[in-house]
């Protein structure tokens, strides 16, 4: 029995990839659709082989998957953490603080009605092409749904557990460690996974700007080269970065905090 | 006989723990102030159990906050131990009628909670949740989520993270109502068996009027929606209470007639 849950837990999260991956197979097999709009799977994994394990040099894309996948991530995670670091903590004072959400919230929410790609010819002013627009535009994007759901979080903690809290000898300031990030916790995690899944888009935007490394720069690189093939394999490897990233976050969240392990 | 006159033995124990005078309250509410509490006096002695029962909206609930320290009174007086009553501090404990057990925390966790403050050594703490997991009669569910057990066992938590903590006063509210009839009486058994060991002092509030004849010594009728203390009956019936004795009936009639008029 046991067996059988295991091997269900395994294998039904691959019936929808492997599906795709035929239908793949049948449209390139029976010449519906051009190669140069979609490449055959078998030349898009020998591309995606050549991408990562390549020796550098051997060809226009060769092996650069080591360096792109380190700036992208270094652009990300700096993104990620500077949107986390403003957003966690103004979210929970927002949440608590009547005065405090008086004087931000308003201007928060219309900074948020802006489309993120409105800030770009800003950023790129501002930073130039590189890591500081990209880095900004992560930043910017990933902020809000990290603000919004620490907020929520904050505010929907009911009364009777500060006053279970003051009961038990629990001080104010205490209390928003012991009592208030606890149980937002939920909230704060869903905000964060949100945030993280934002910084991988934002990512791509601020990286079709030219620079010359990184996931989205390859993307671009590729299409400008007319290499459908590169395309897609920047687009699997962001896909499964991106979902071993959210992966990583939920389960370094659960090591850090009793809160985030137990109220799942 | 009359069960109001029959015997003092409860009031007549120790000195008065929390004694309330002209104690006034209302809440402002869309501008309009609704009155809550209005010239309400009362006090609970030592080792006593005090149950305060009333309809819905009179001000019971209210009251236990004030003694709690959660809401300041607009008027009045409200001591205990002589000294007036402010913030919320150790020497009161409230268990809350809903589940207000720290969901991440395991059951060991939570008893242990109110002791953070207190700089005591790891093992003495240990043992002391050990003590008050026995006490109230959680053996073996120490390493339990509060969302694992049932209603009765979340009040039992509820009540050992109060008493680890030793107050002088136990501030109780509806703390059963939410519980099945069966579960309701071993809650029920369990308290006064701790006031027996203990000689806690409890302040009591519950709706249910049986209850109350069950475990007091004196119970005290809320007006309807005045807000004052309307009677005050001394329960002197020997425990364990048998609910089908005559005497134990004539009790909870006469609190339903003063609770219907």
């Amino acid at each position: 029995m046991k067996g059988a849950k295991m091997a269900r837990d395994l294998l039904q999260p691959l019936l929808l990839p492997l599906a795709a991956l035929a239908l793949w197979f049948g449209l390139s097999a029976t010449g519906l659709v051009p190669g140069y709009l979609l490449p055959s799977p078998p030349t898009v994994l020998r591309s995606g082989l050549d991408y990562i394990f390549g020796a550098p040099g051997a060809g226009p894309y060769a092996g650069r998957f080591a360096g792109d996948l380190t700036a992208s991530l270094v652009r990300v995670l700096l993104g990620f953490a500077i949107a986390a670091g403003l957003g966690v903590p103004l979210g929970i004072c927002s949440g608590r603080l009547a005065p405090v959400n008086r004087l931000i919230a308003h201007s928060i929410g219309g900074l948020r009605a802006v489309p993120g790609i409105c800030w770009l010819p800003l950023a790129l002013i501002w930073f130039g092409i590189g890591i500081g627009t990209t880095v900004f535009l992560v930043a910017l994007a990933a902020f809000f749904p990290i603000y919004q759901n620490a907020l929520t979080g904050a505010r929907l903690v009911a009364p009777i557990y500060y006053q279970a809290g003051a009961m038990l000898g629990v001080s104010r300031l205490r209390g928003v460690f012991a009592i208030l990030l606890p149980m937002a916790m939920p909230n704060i995690i869903t905000g964060l996974r949100l945030g993280m899944g934002i910084s991988w888009a934002y990512l791509v935007l601020g990286e079709l700007t030219g620079v010359p490394d990184g996931l989205g720069a390859v993307i671009m690189d590729a299409r400008m080269l007319g290499q459908t093939d590169i395309i897609l394999v920047g687009i699997i490897v962001i896909a499964v970065i991106g979902r071993l990233c959210d992966r990583l976050l939920v389960t370094a969240l659960e090591l850090s905090f009793k809160s985030a392990r137990r109220q799942r | 006989m009359t069960p109001a006159a029959s015997g003092d033995r409860a009031t007549a124990g120790g000195p008065a723990i929390l004694e309330i005078e002209g104690l006034g309250h209302h809440f402002v509410h869309d501008g309009a102030t609704v009155p809550v509490l209005r010239e309400l006096s009362l006090a609970v002695r030592c080792g006593e159990l005090v149950c305060l029962i009333g309809r819905s909206g009179c001000g019971k609930s209210t009251l236990l906050k004030i003694v709690a320290g959660f809401l300041t009174p607009t008027t009045g007086r409200c001591r205990l131990d002589g000294r007036p009553i402010g913030r919320p501090g150790p020497d009161r404990g409230v268990v809350f009628q809903e589940d207000a057990l720290f969901p991440w925390l395991t059951v060991r966790e939570n008893i242990g909670f109110g002791l953070a403050g207190r700089q005591w050594p790891r093992r003495q703490r240990q043992q002391e949740v050990d003590r008050i997991l026995d006490l109230v009669g959680l053996q073996g569910y120490g390493d339990y989520l509060p969302r694992a057990l049932s209603g009765g066992m979340k009040q039992r938590v509820a009540l050992a993270r109060v008493l680890i903590r030793s107050p002088r006063l136990l501030l109780m509210d509806e703390p059963f109502g939410a519980l099945d009839a069966q579960a309701r009486e071993e809650m029920q058994e369990l308290l006064l068996q701790l006031v027996r060991q203990r000689r806690q002092t409890i302040l009591f509030v519950t709706h249910d009027v049986q209850e109350a004849v069950v475990i007091a010594d004196r119970v005290l009728v809320l007006e309807k929606d005045g807000g004052r203390i309307r009677k005050e009956l001394a329960i002197d019936l020997d425990r364990p209470r048998d609910r089908g004795d005559v005497r134990f009936q004539a009790c909870c009639a006469r609190l339903r007639q003063w609770l219907r008029t």
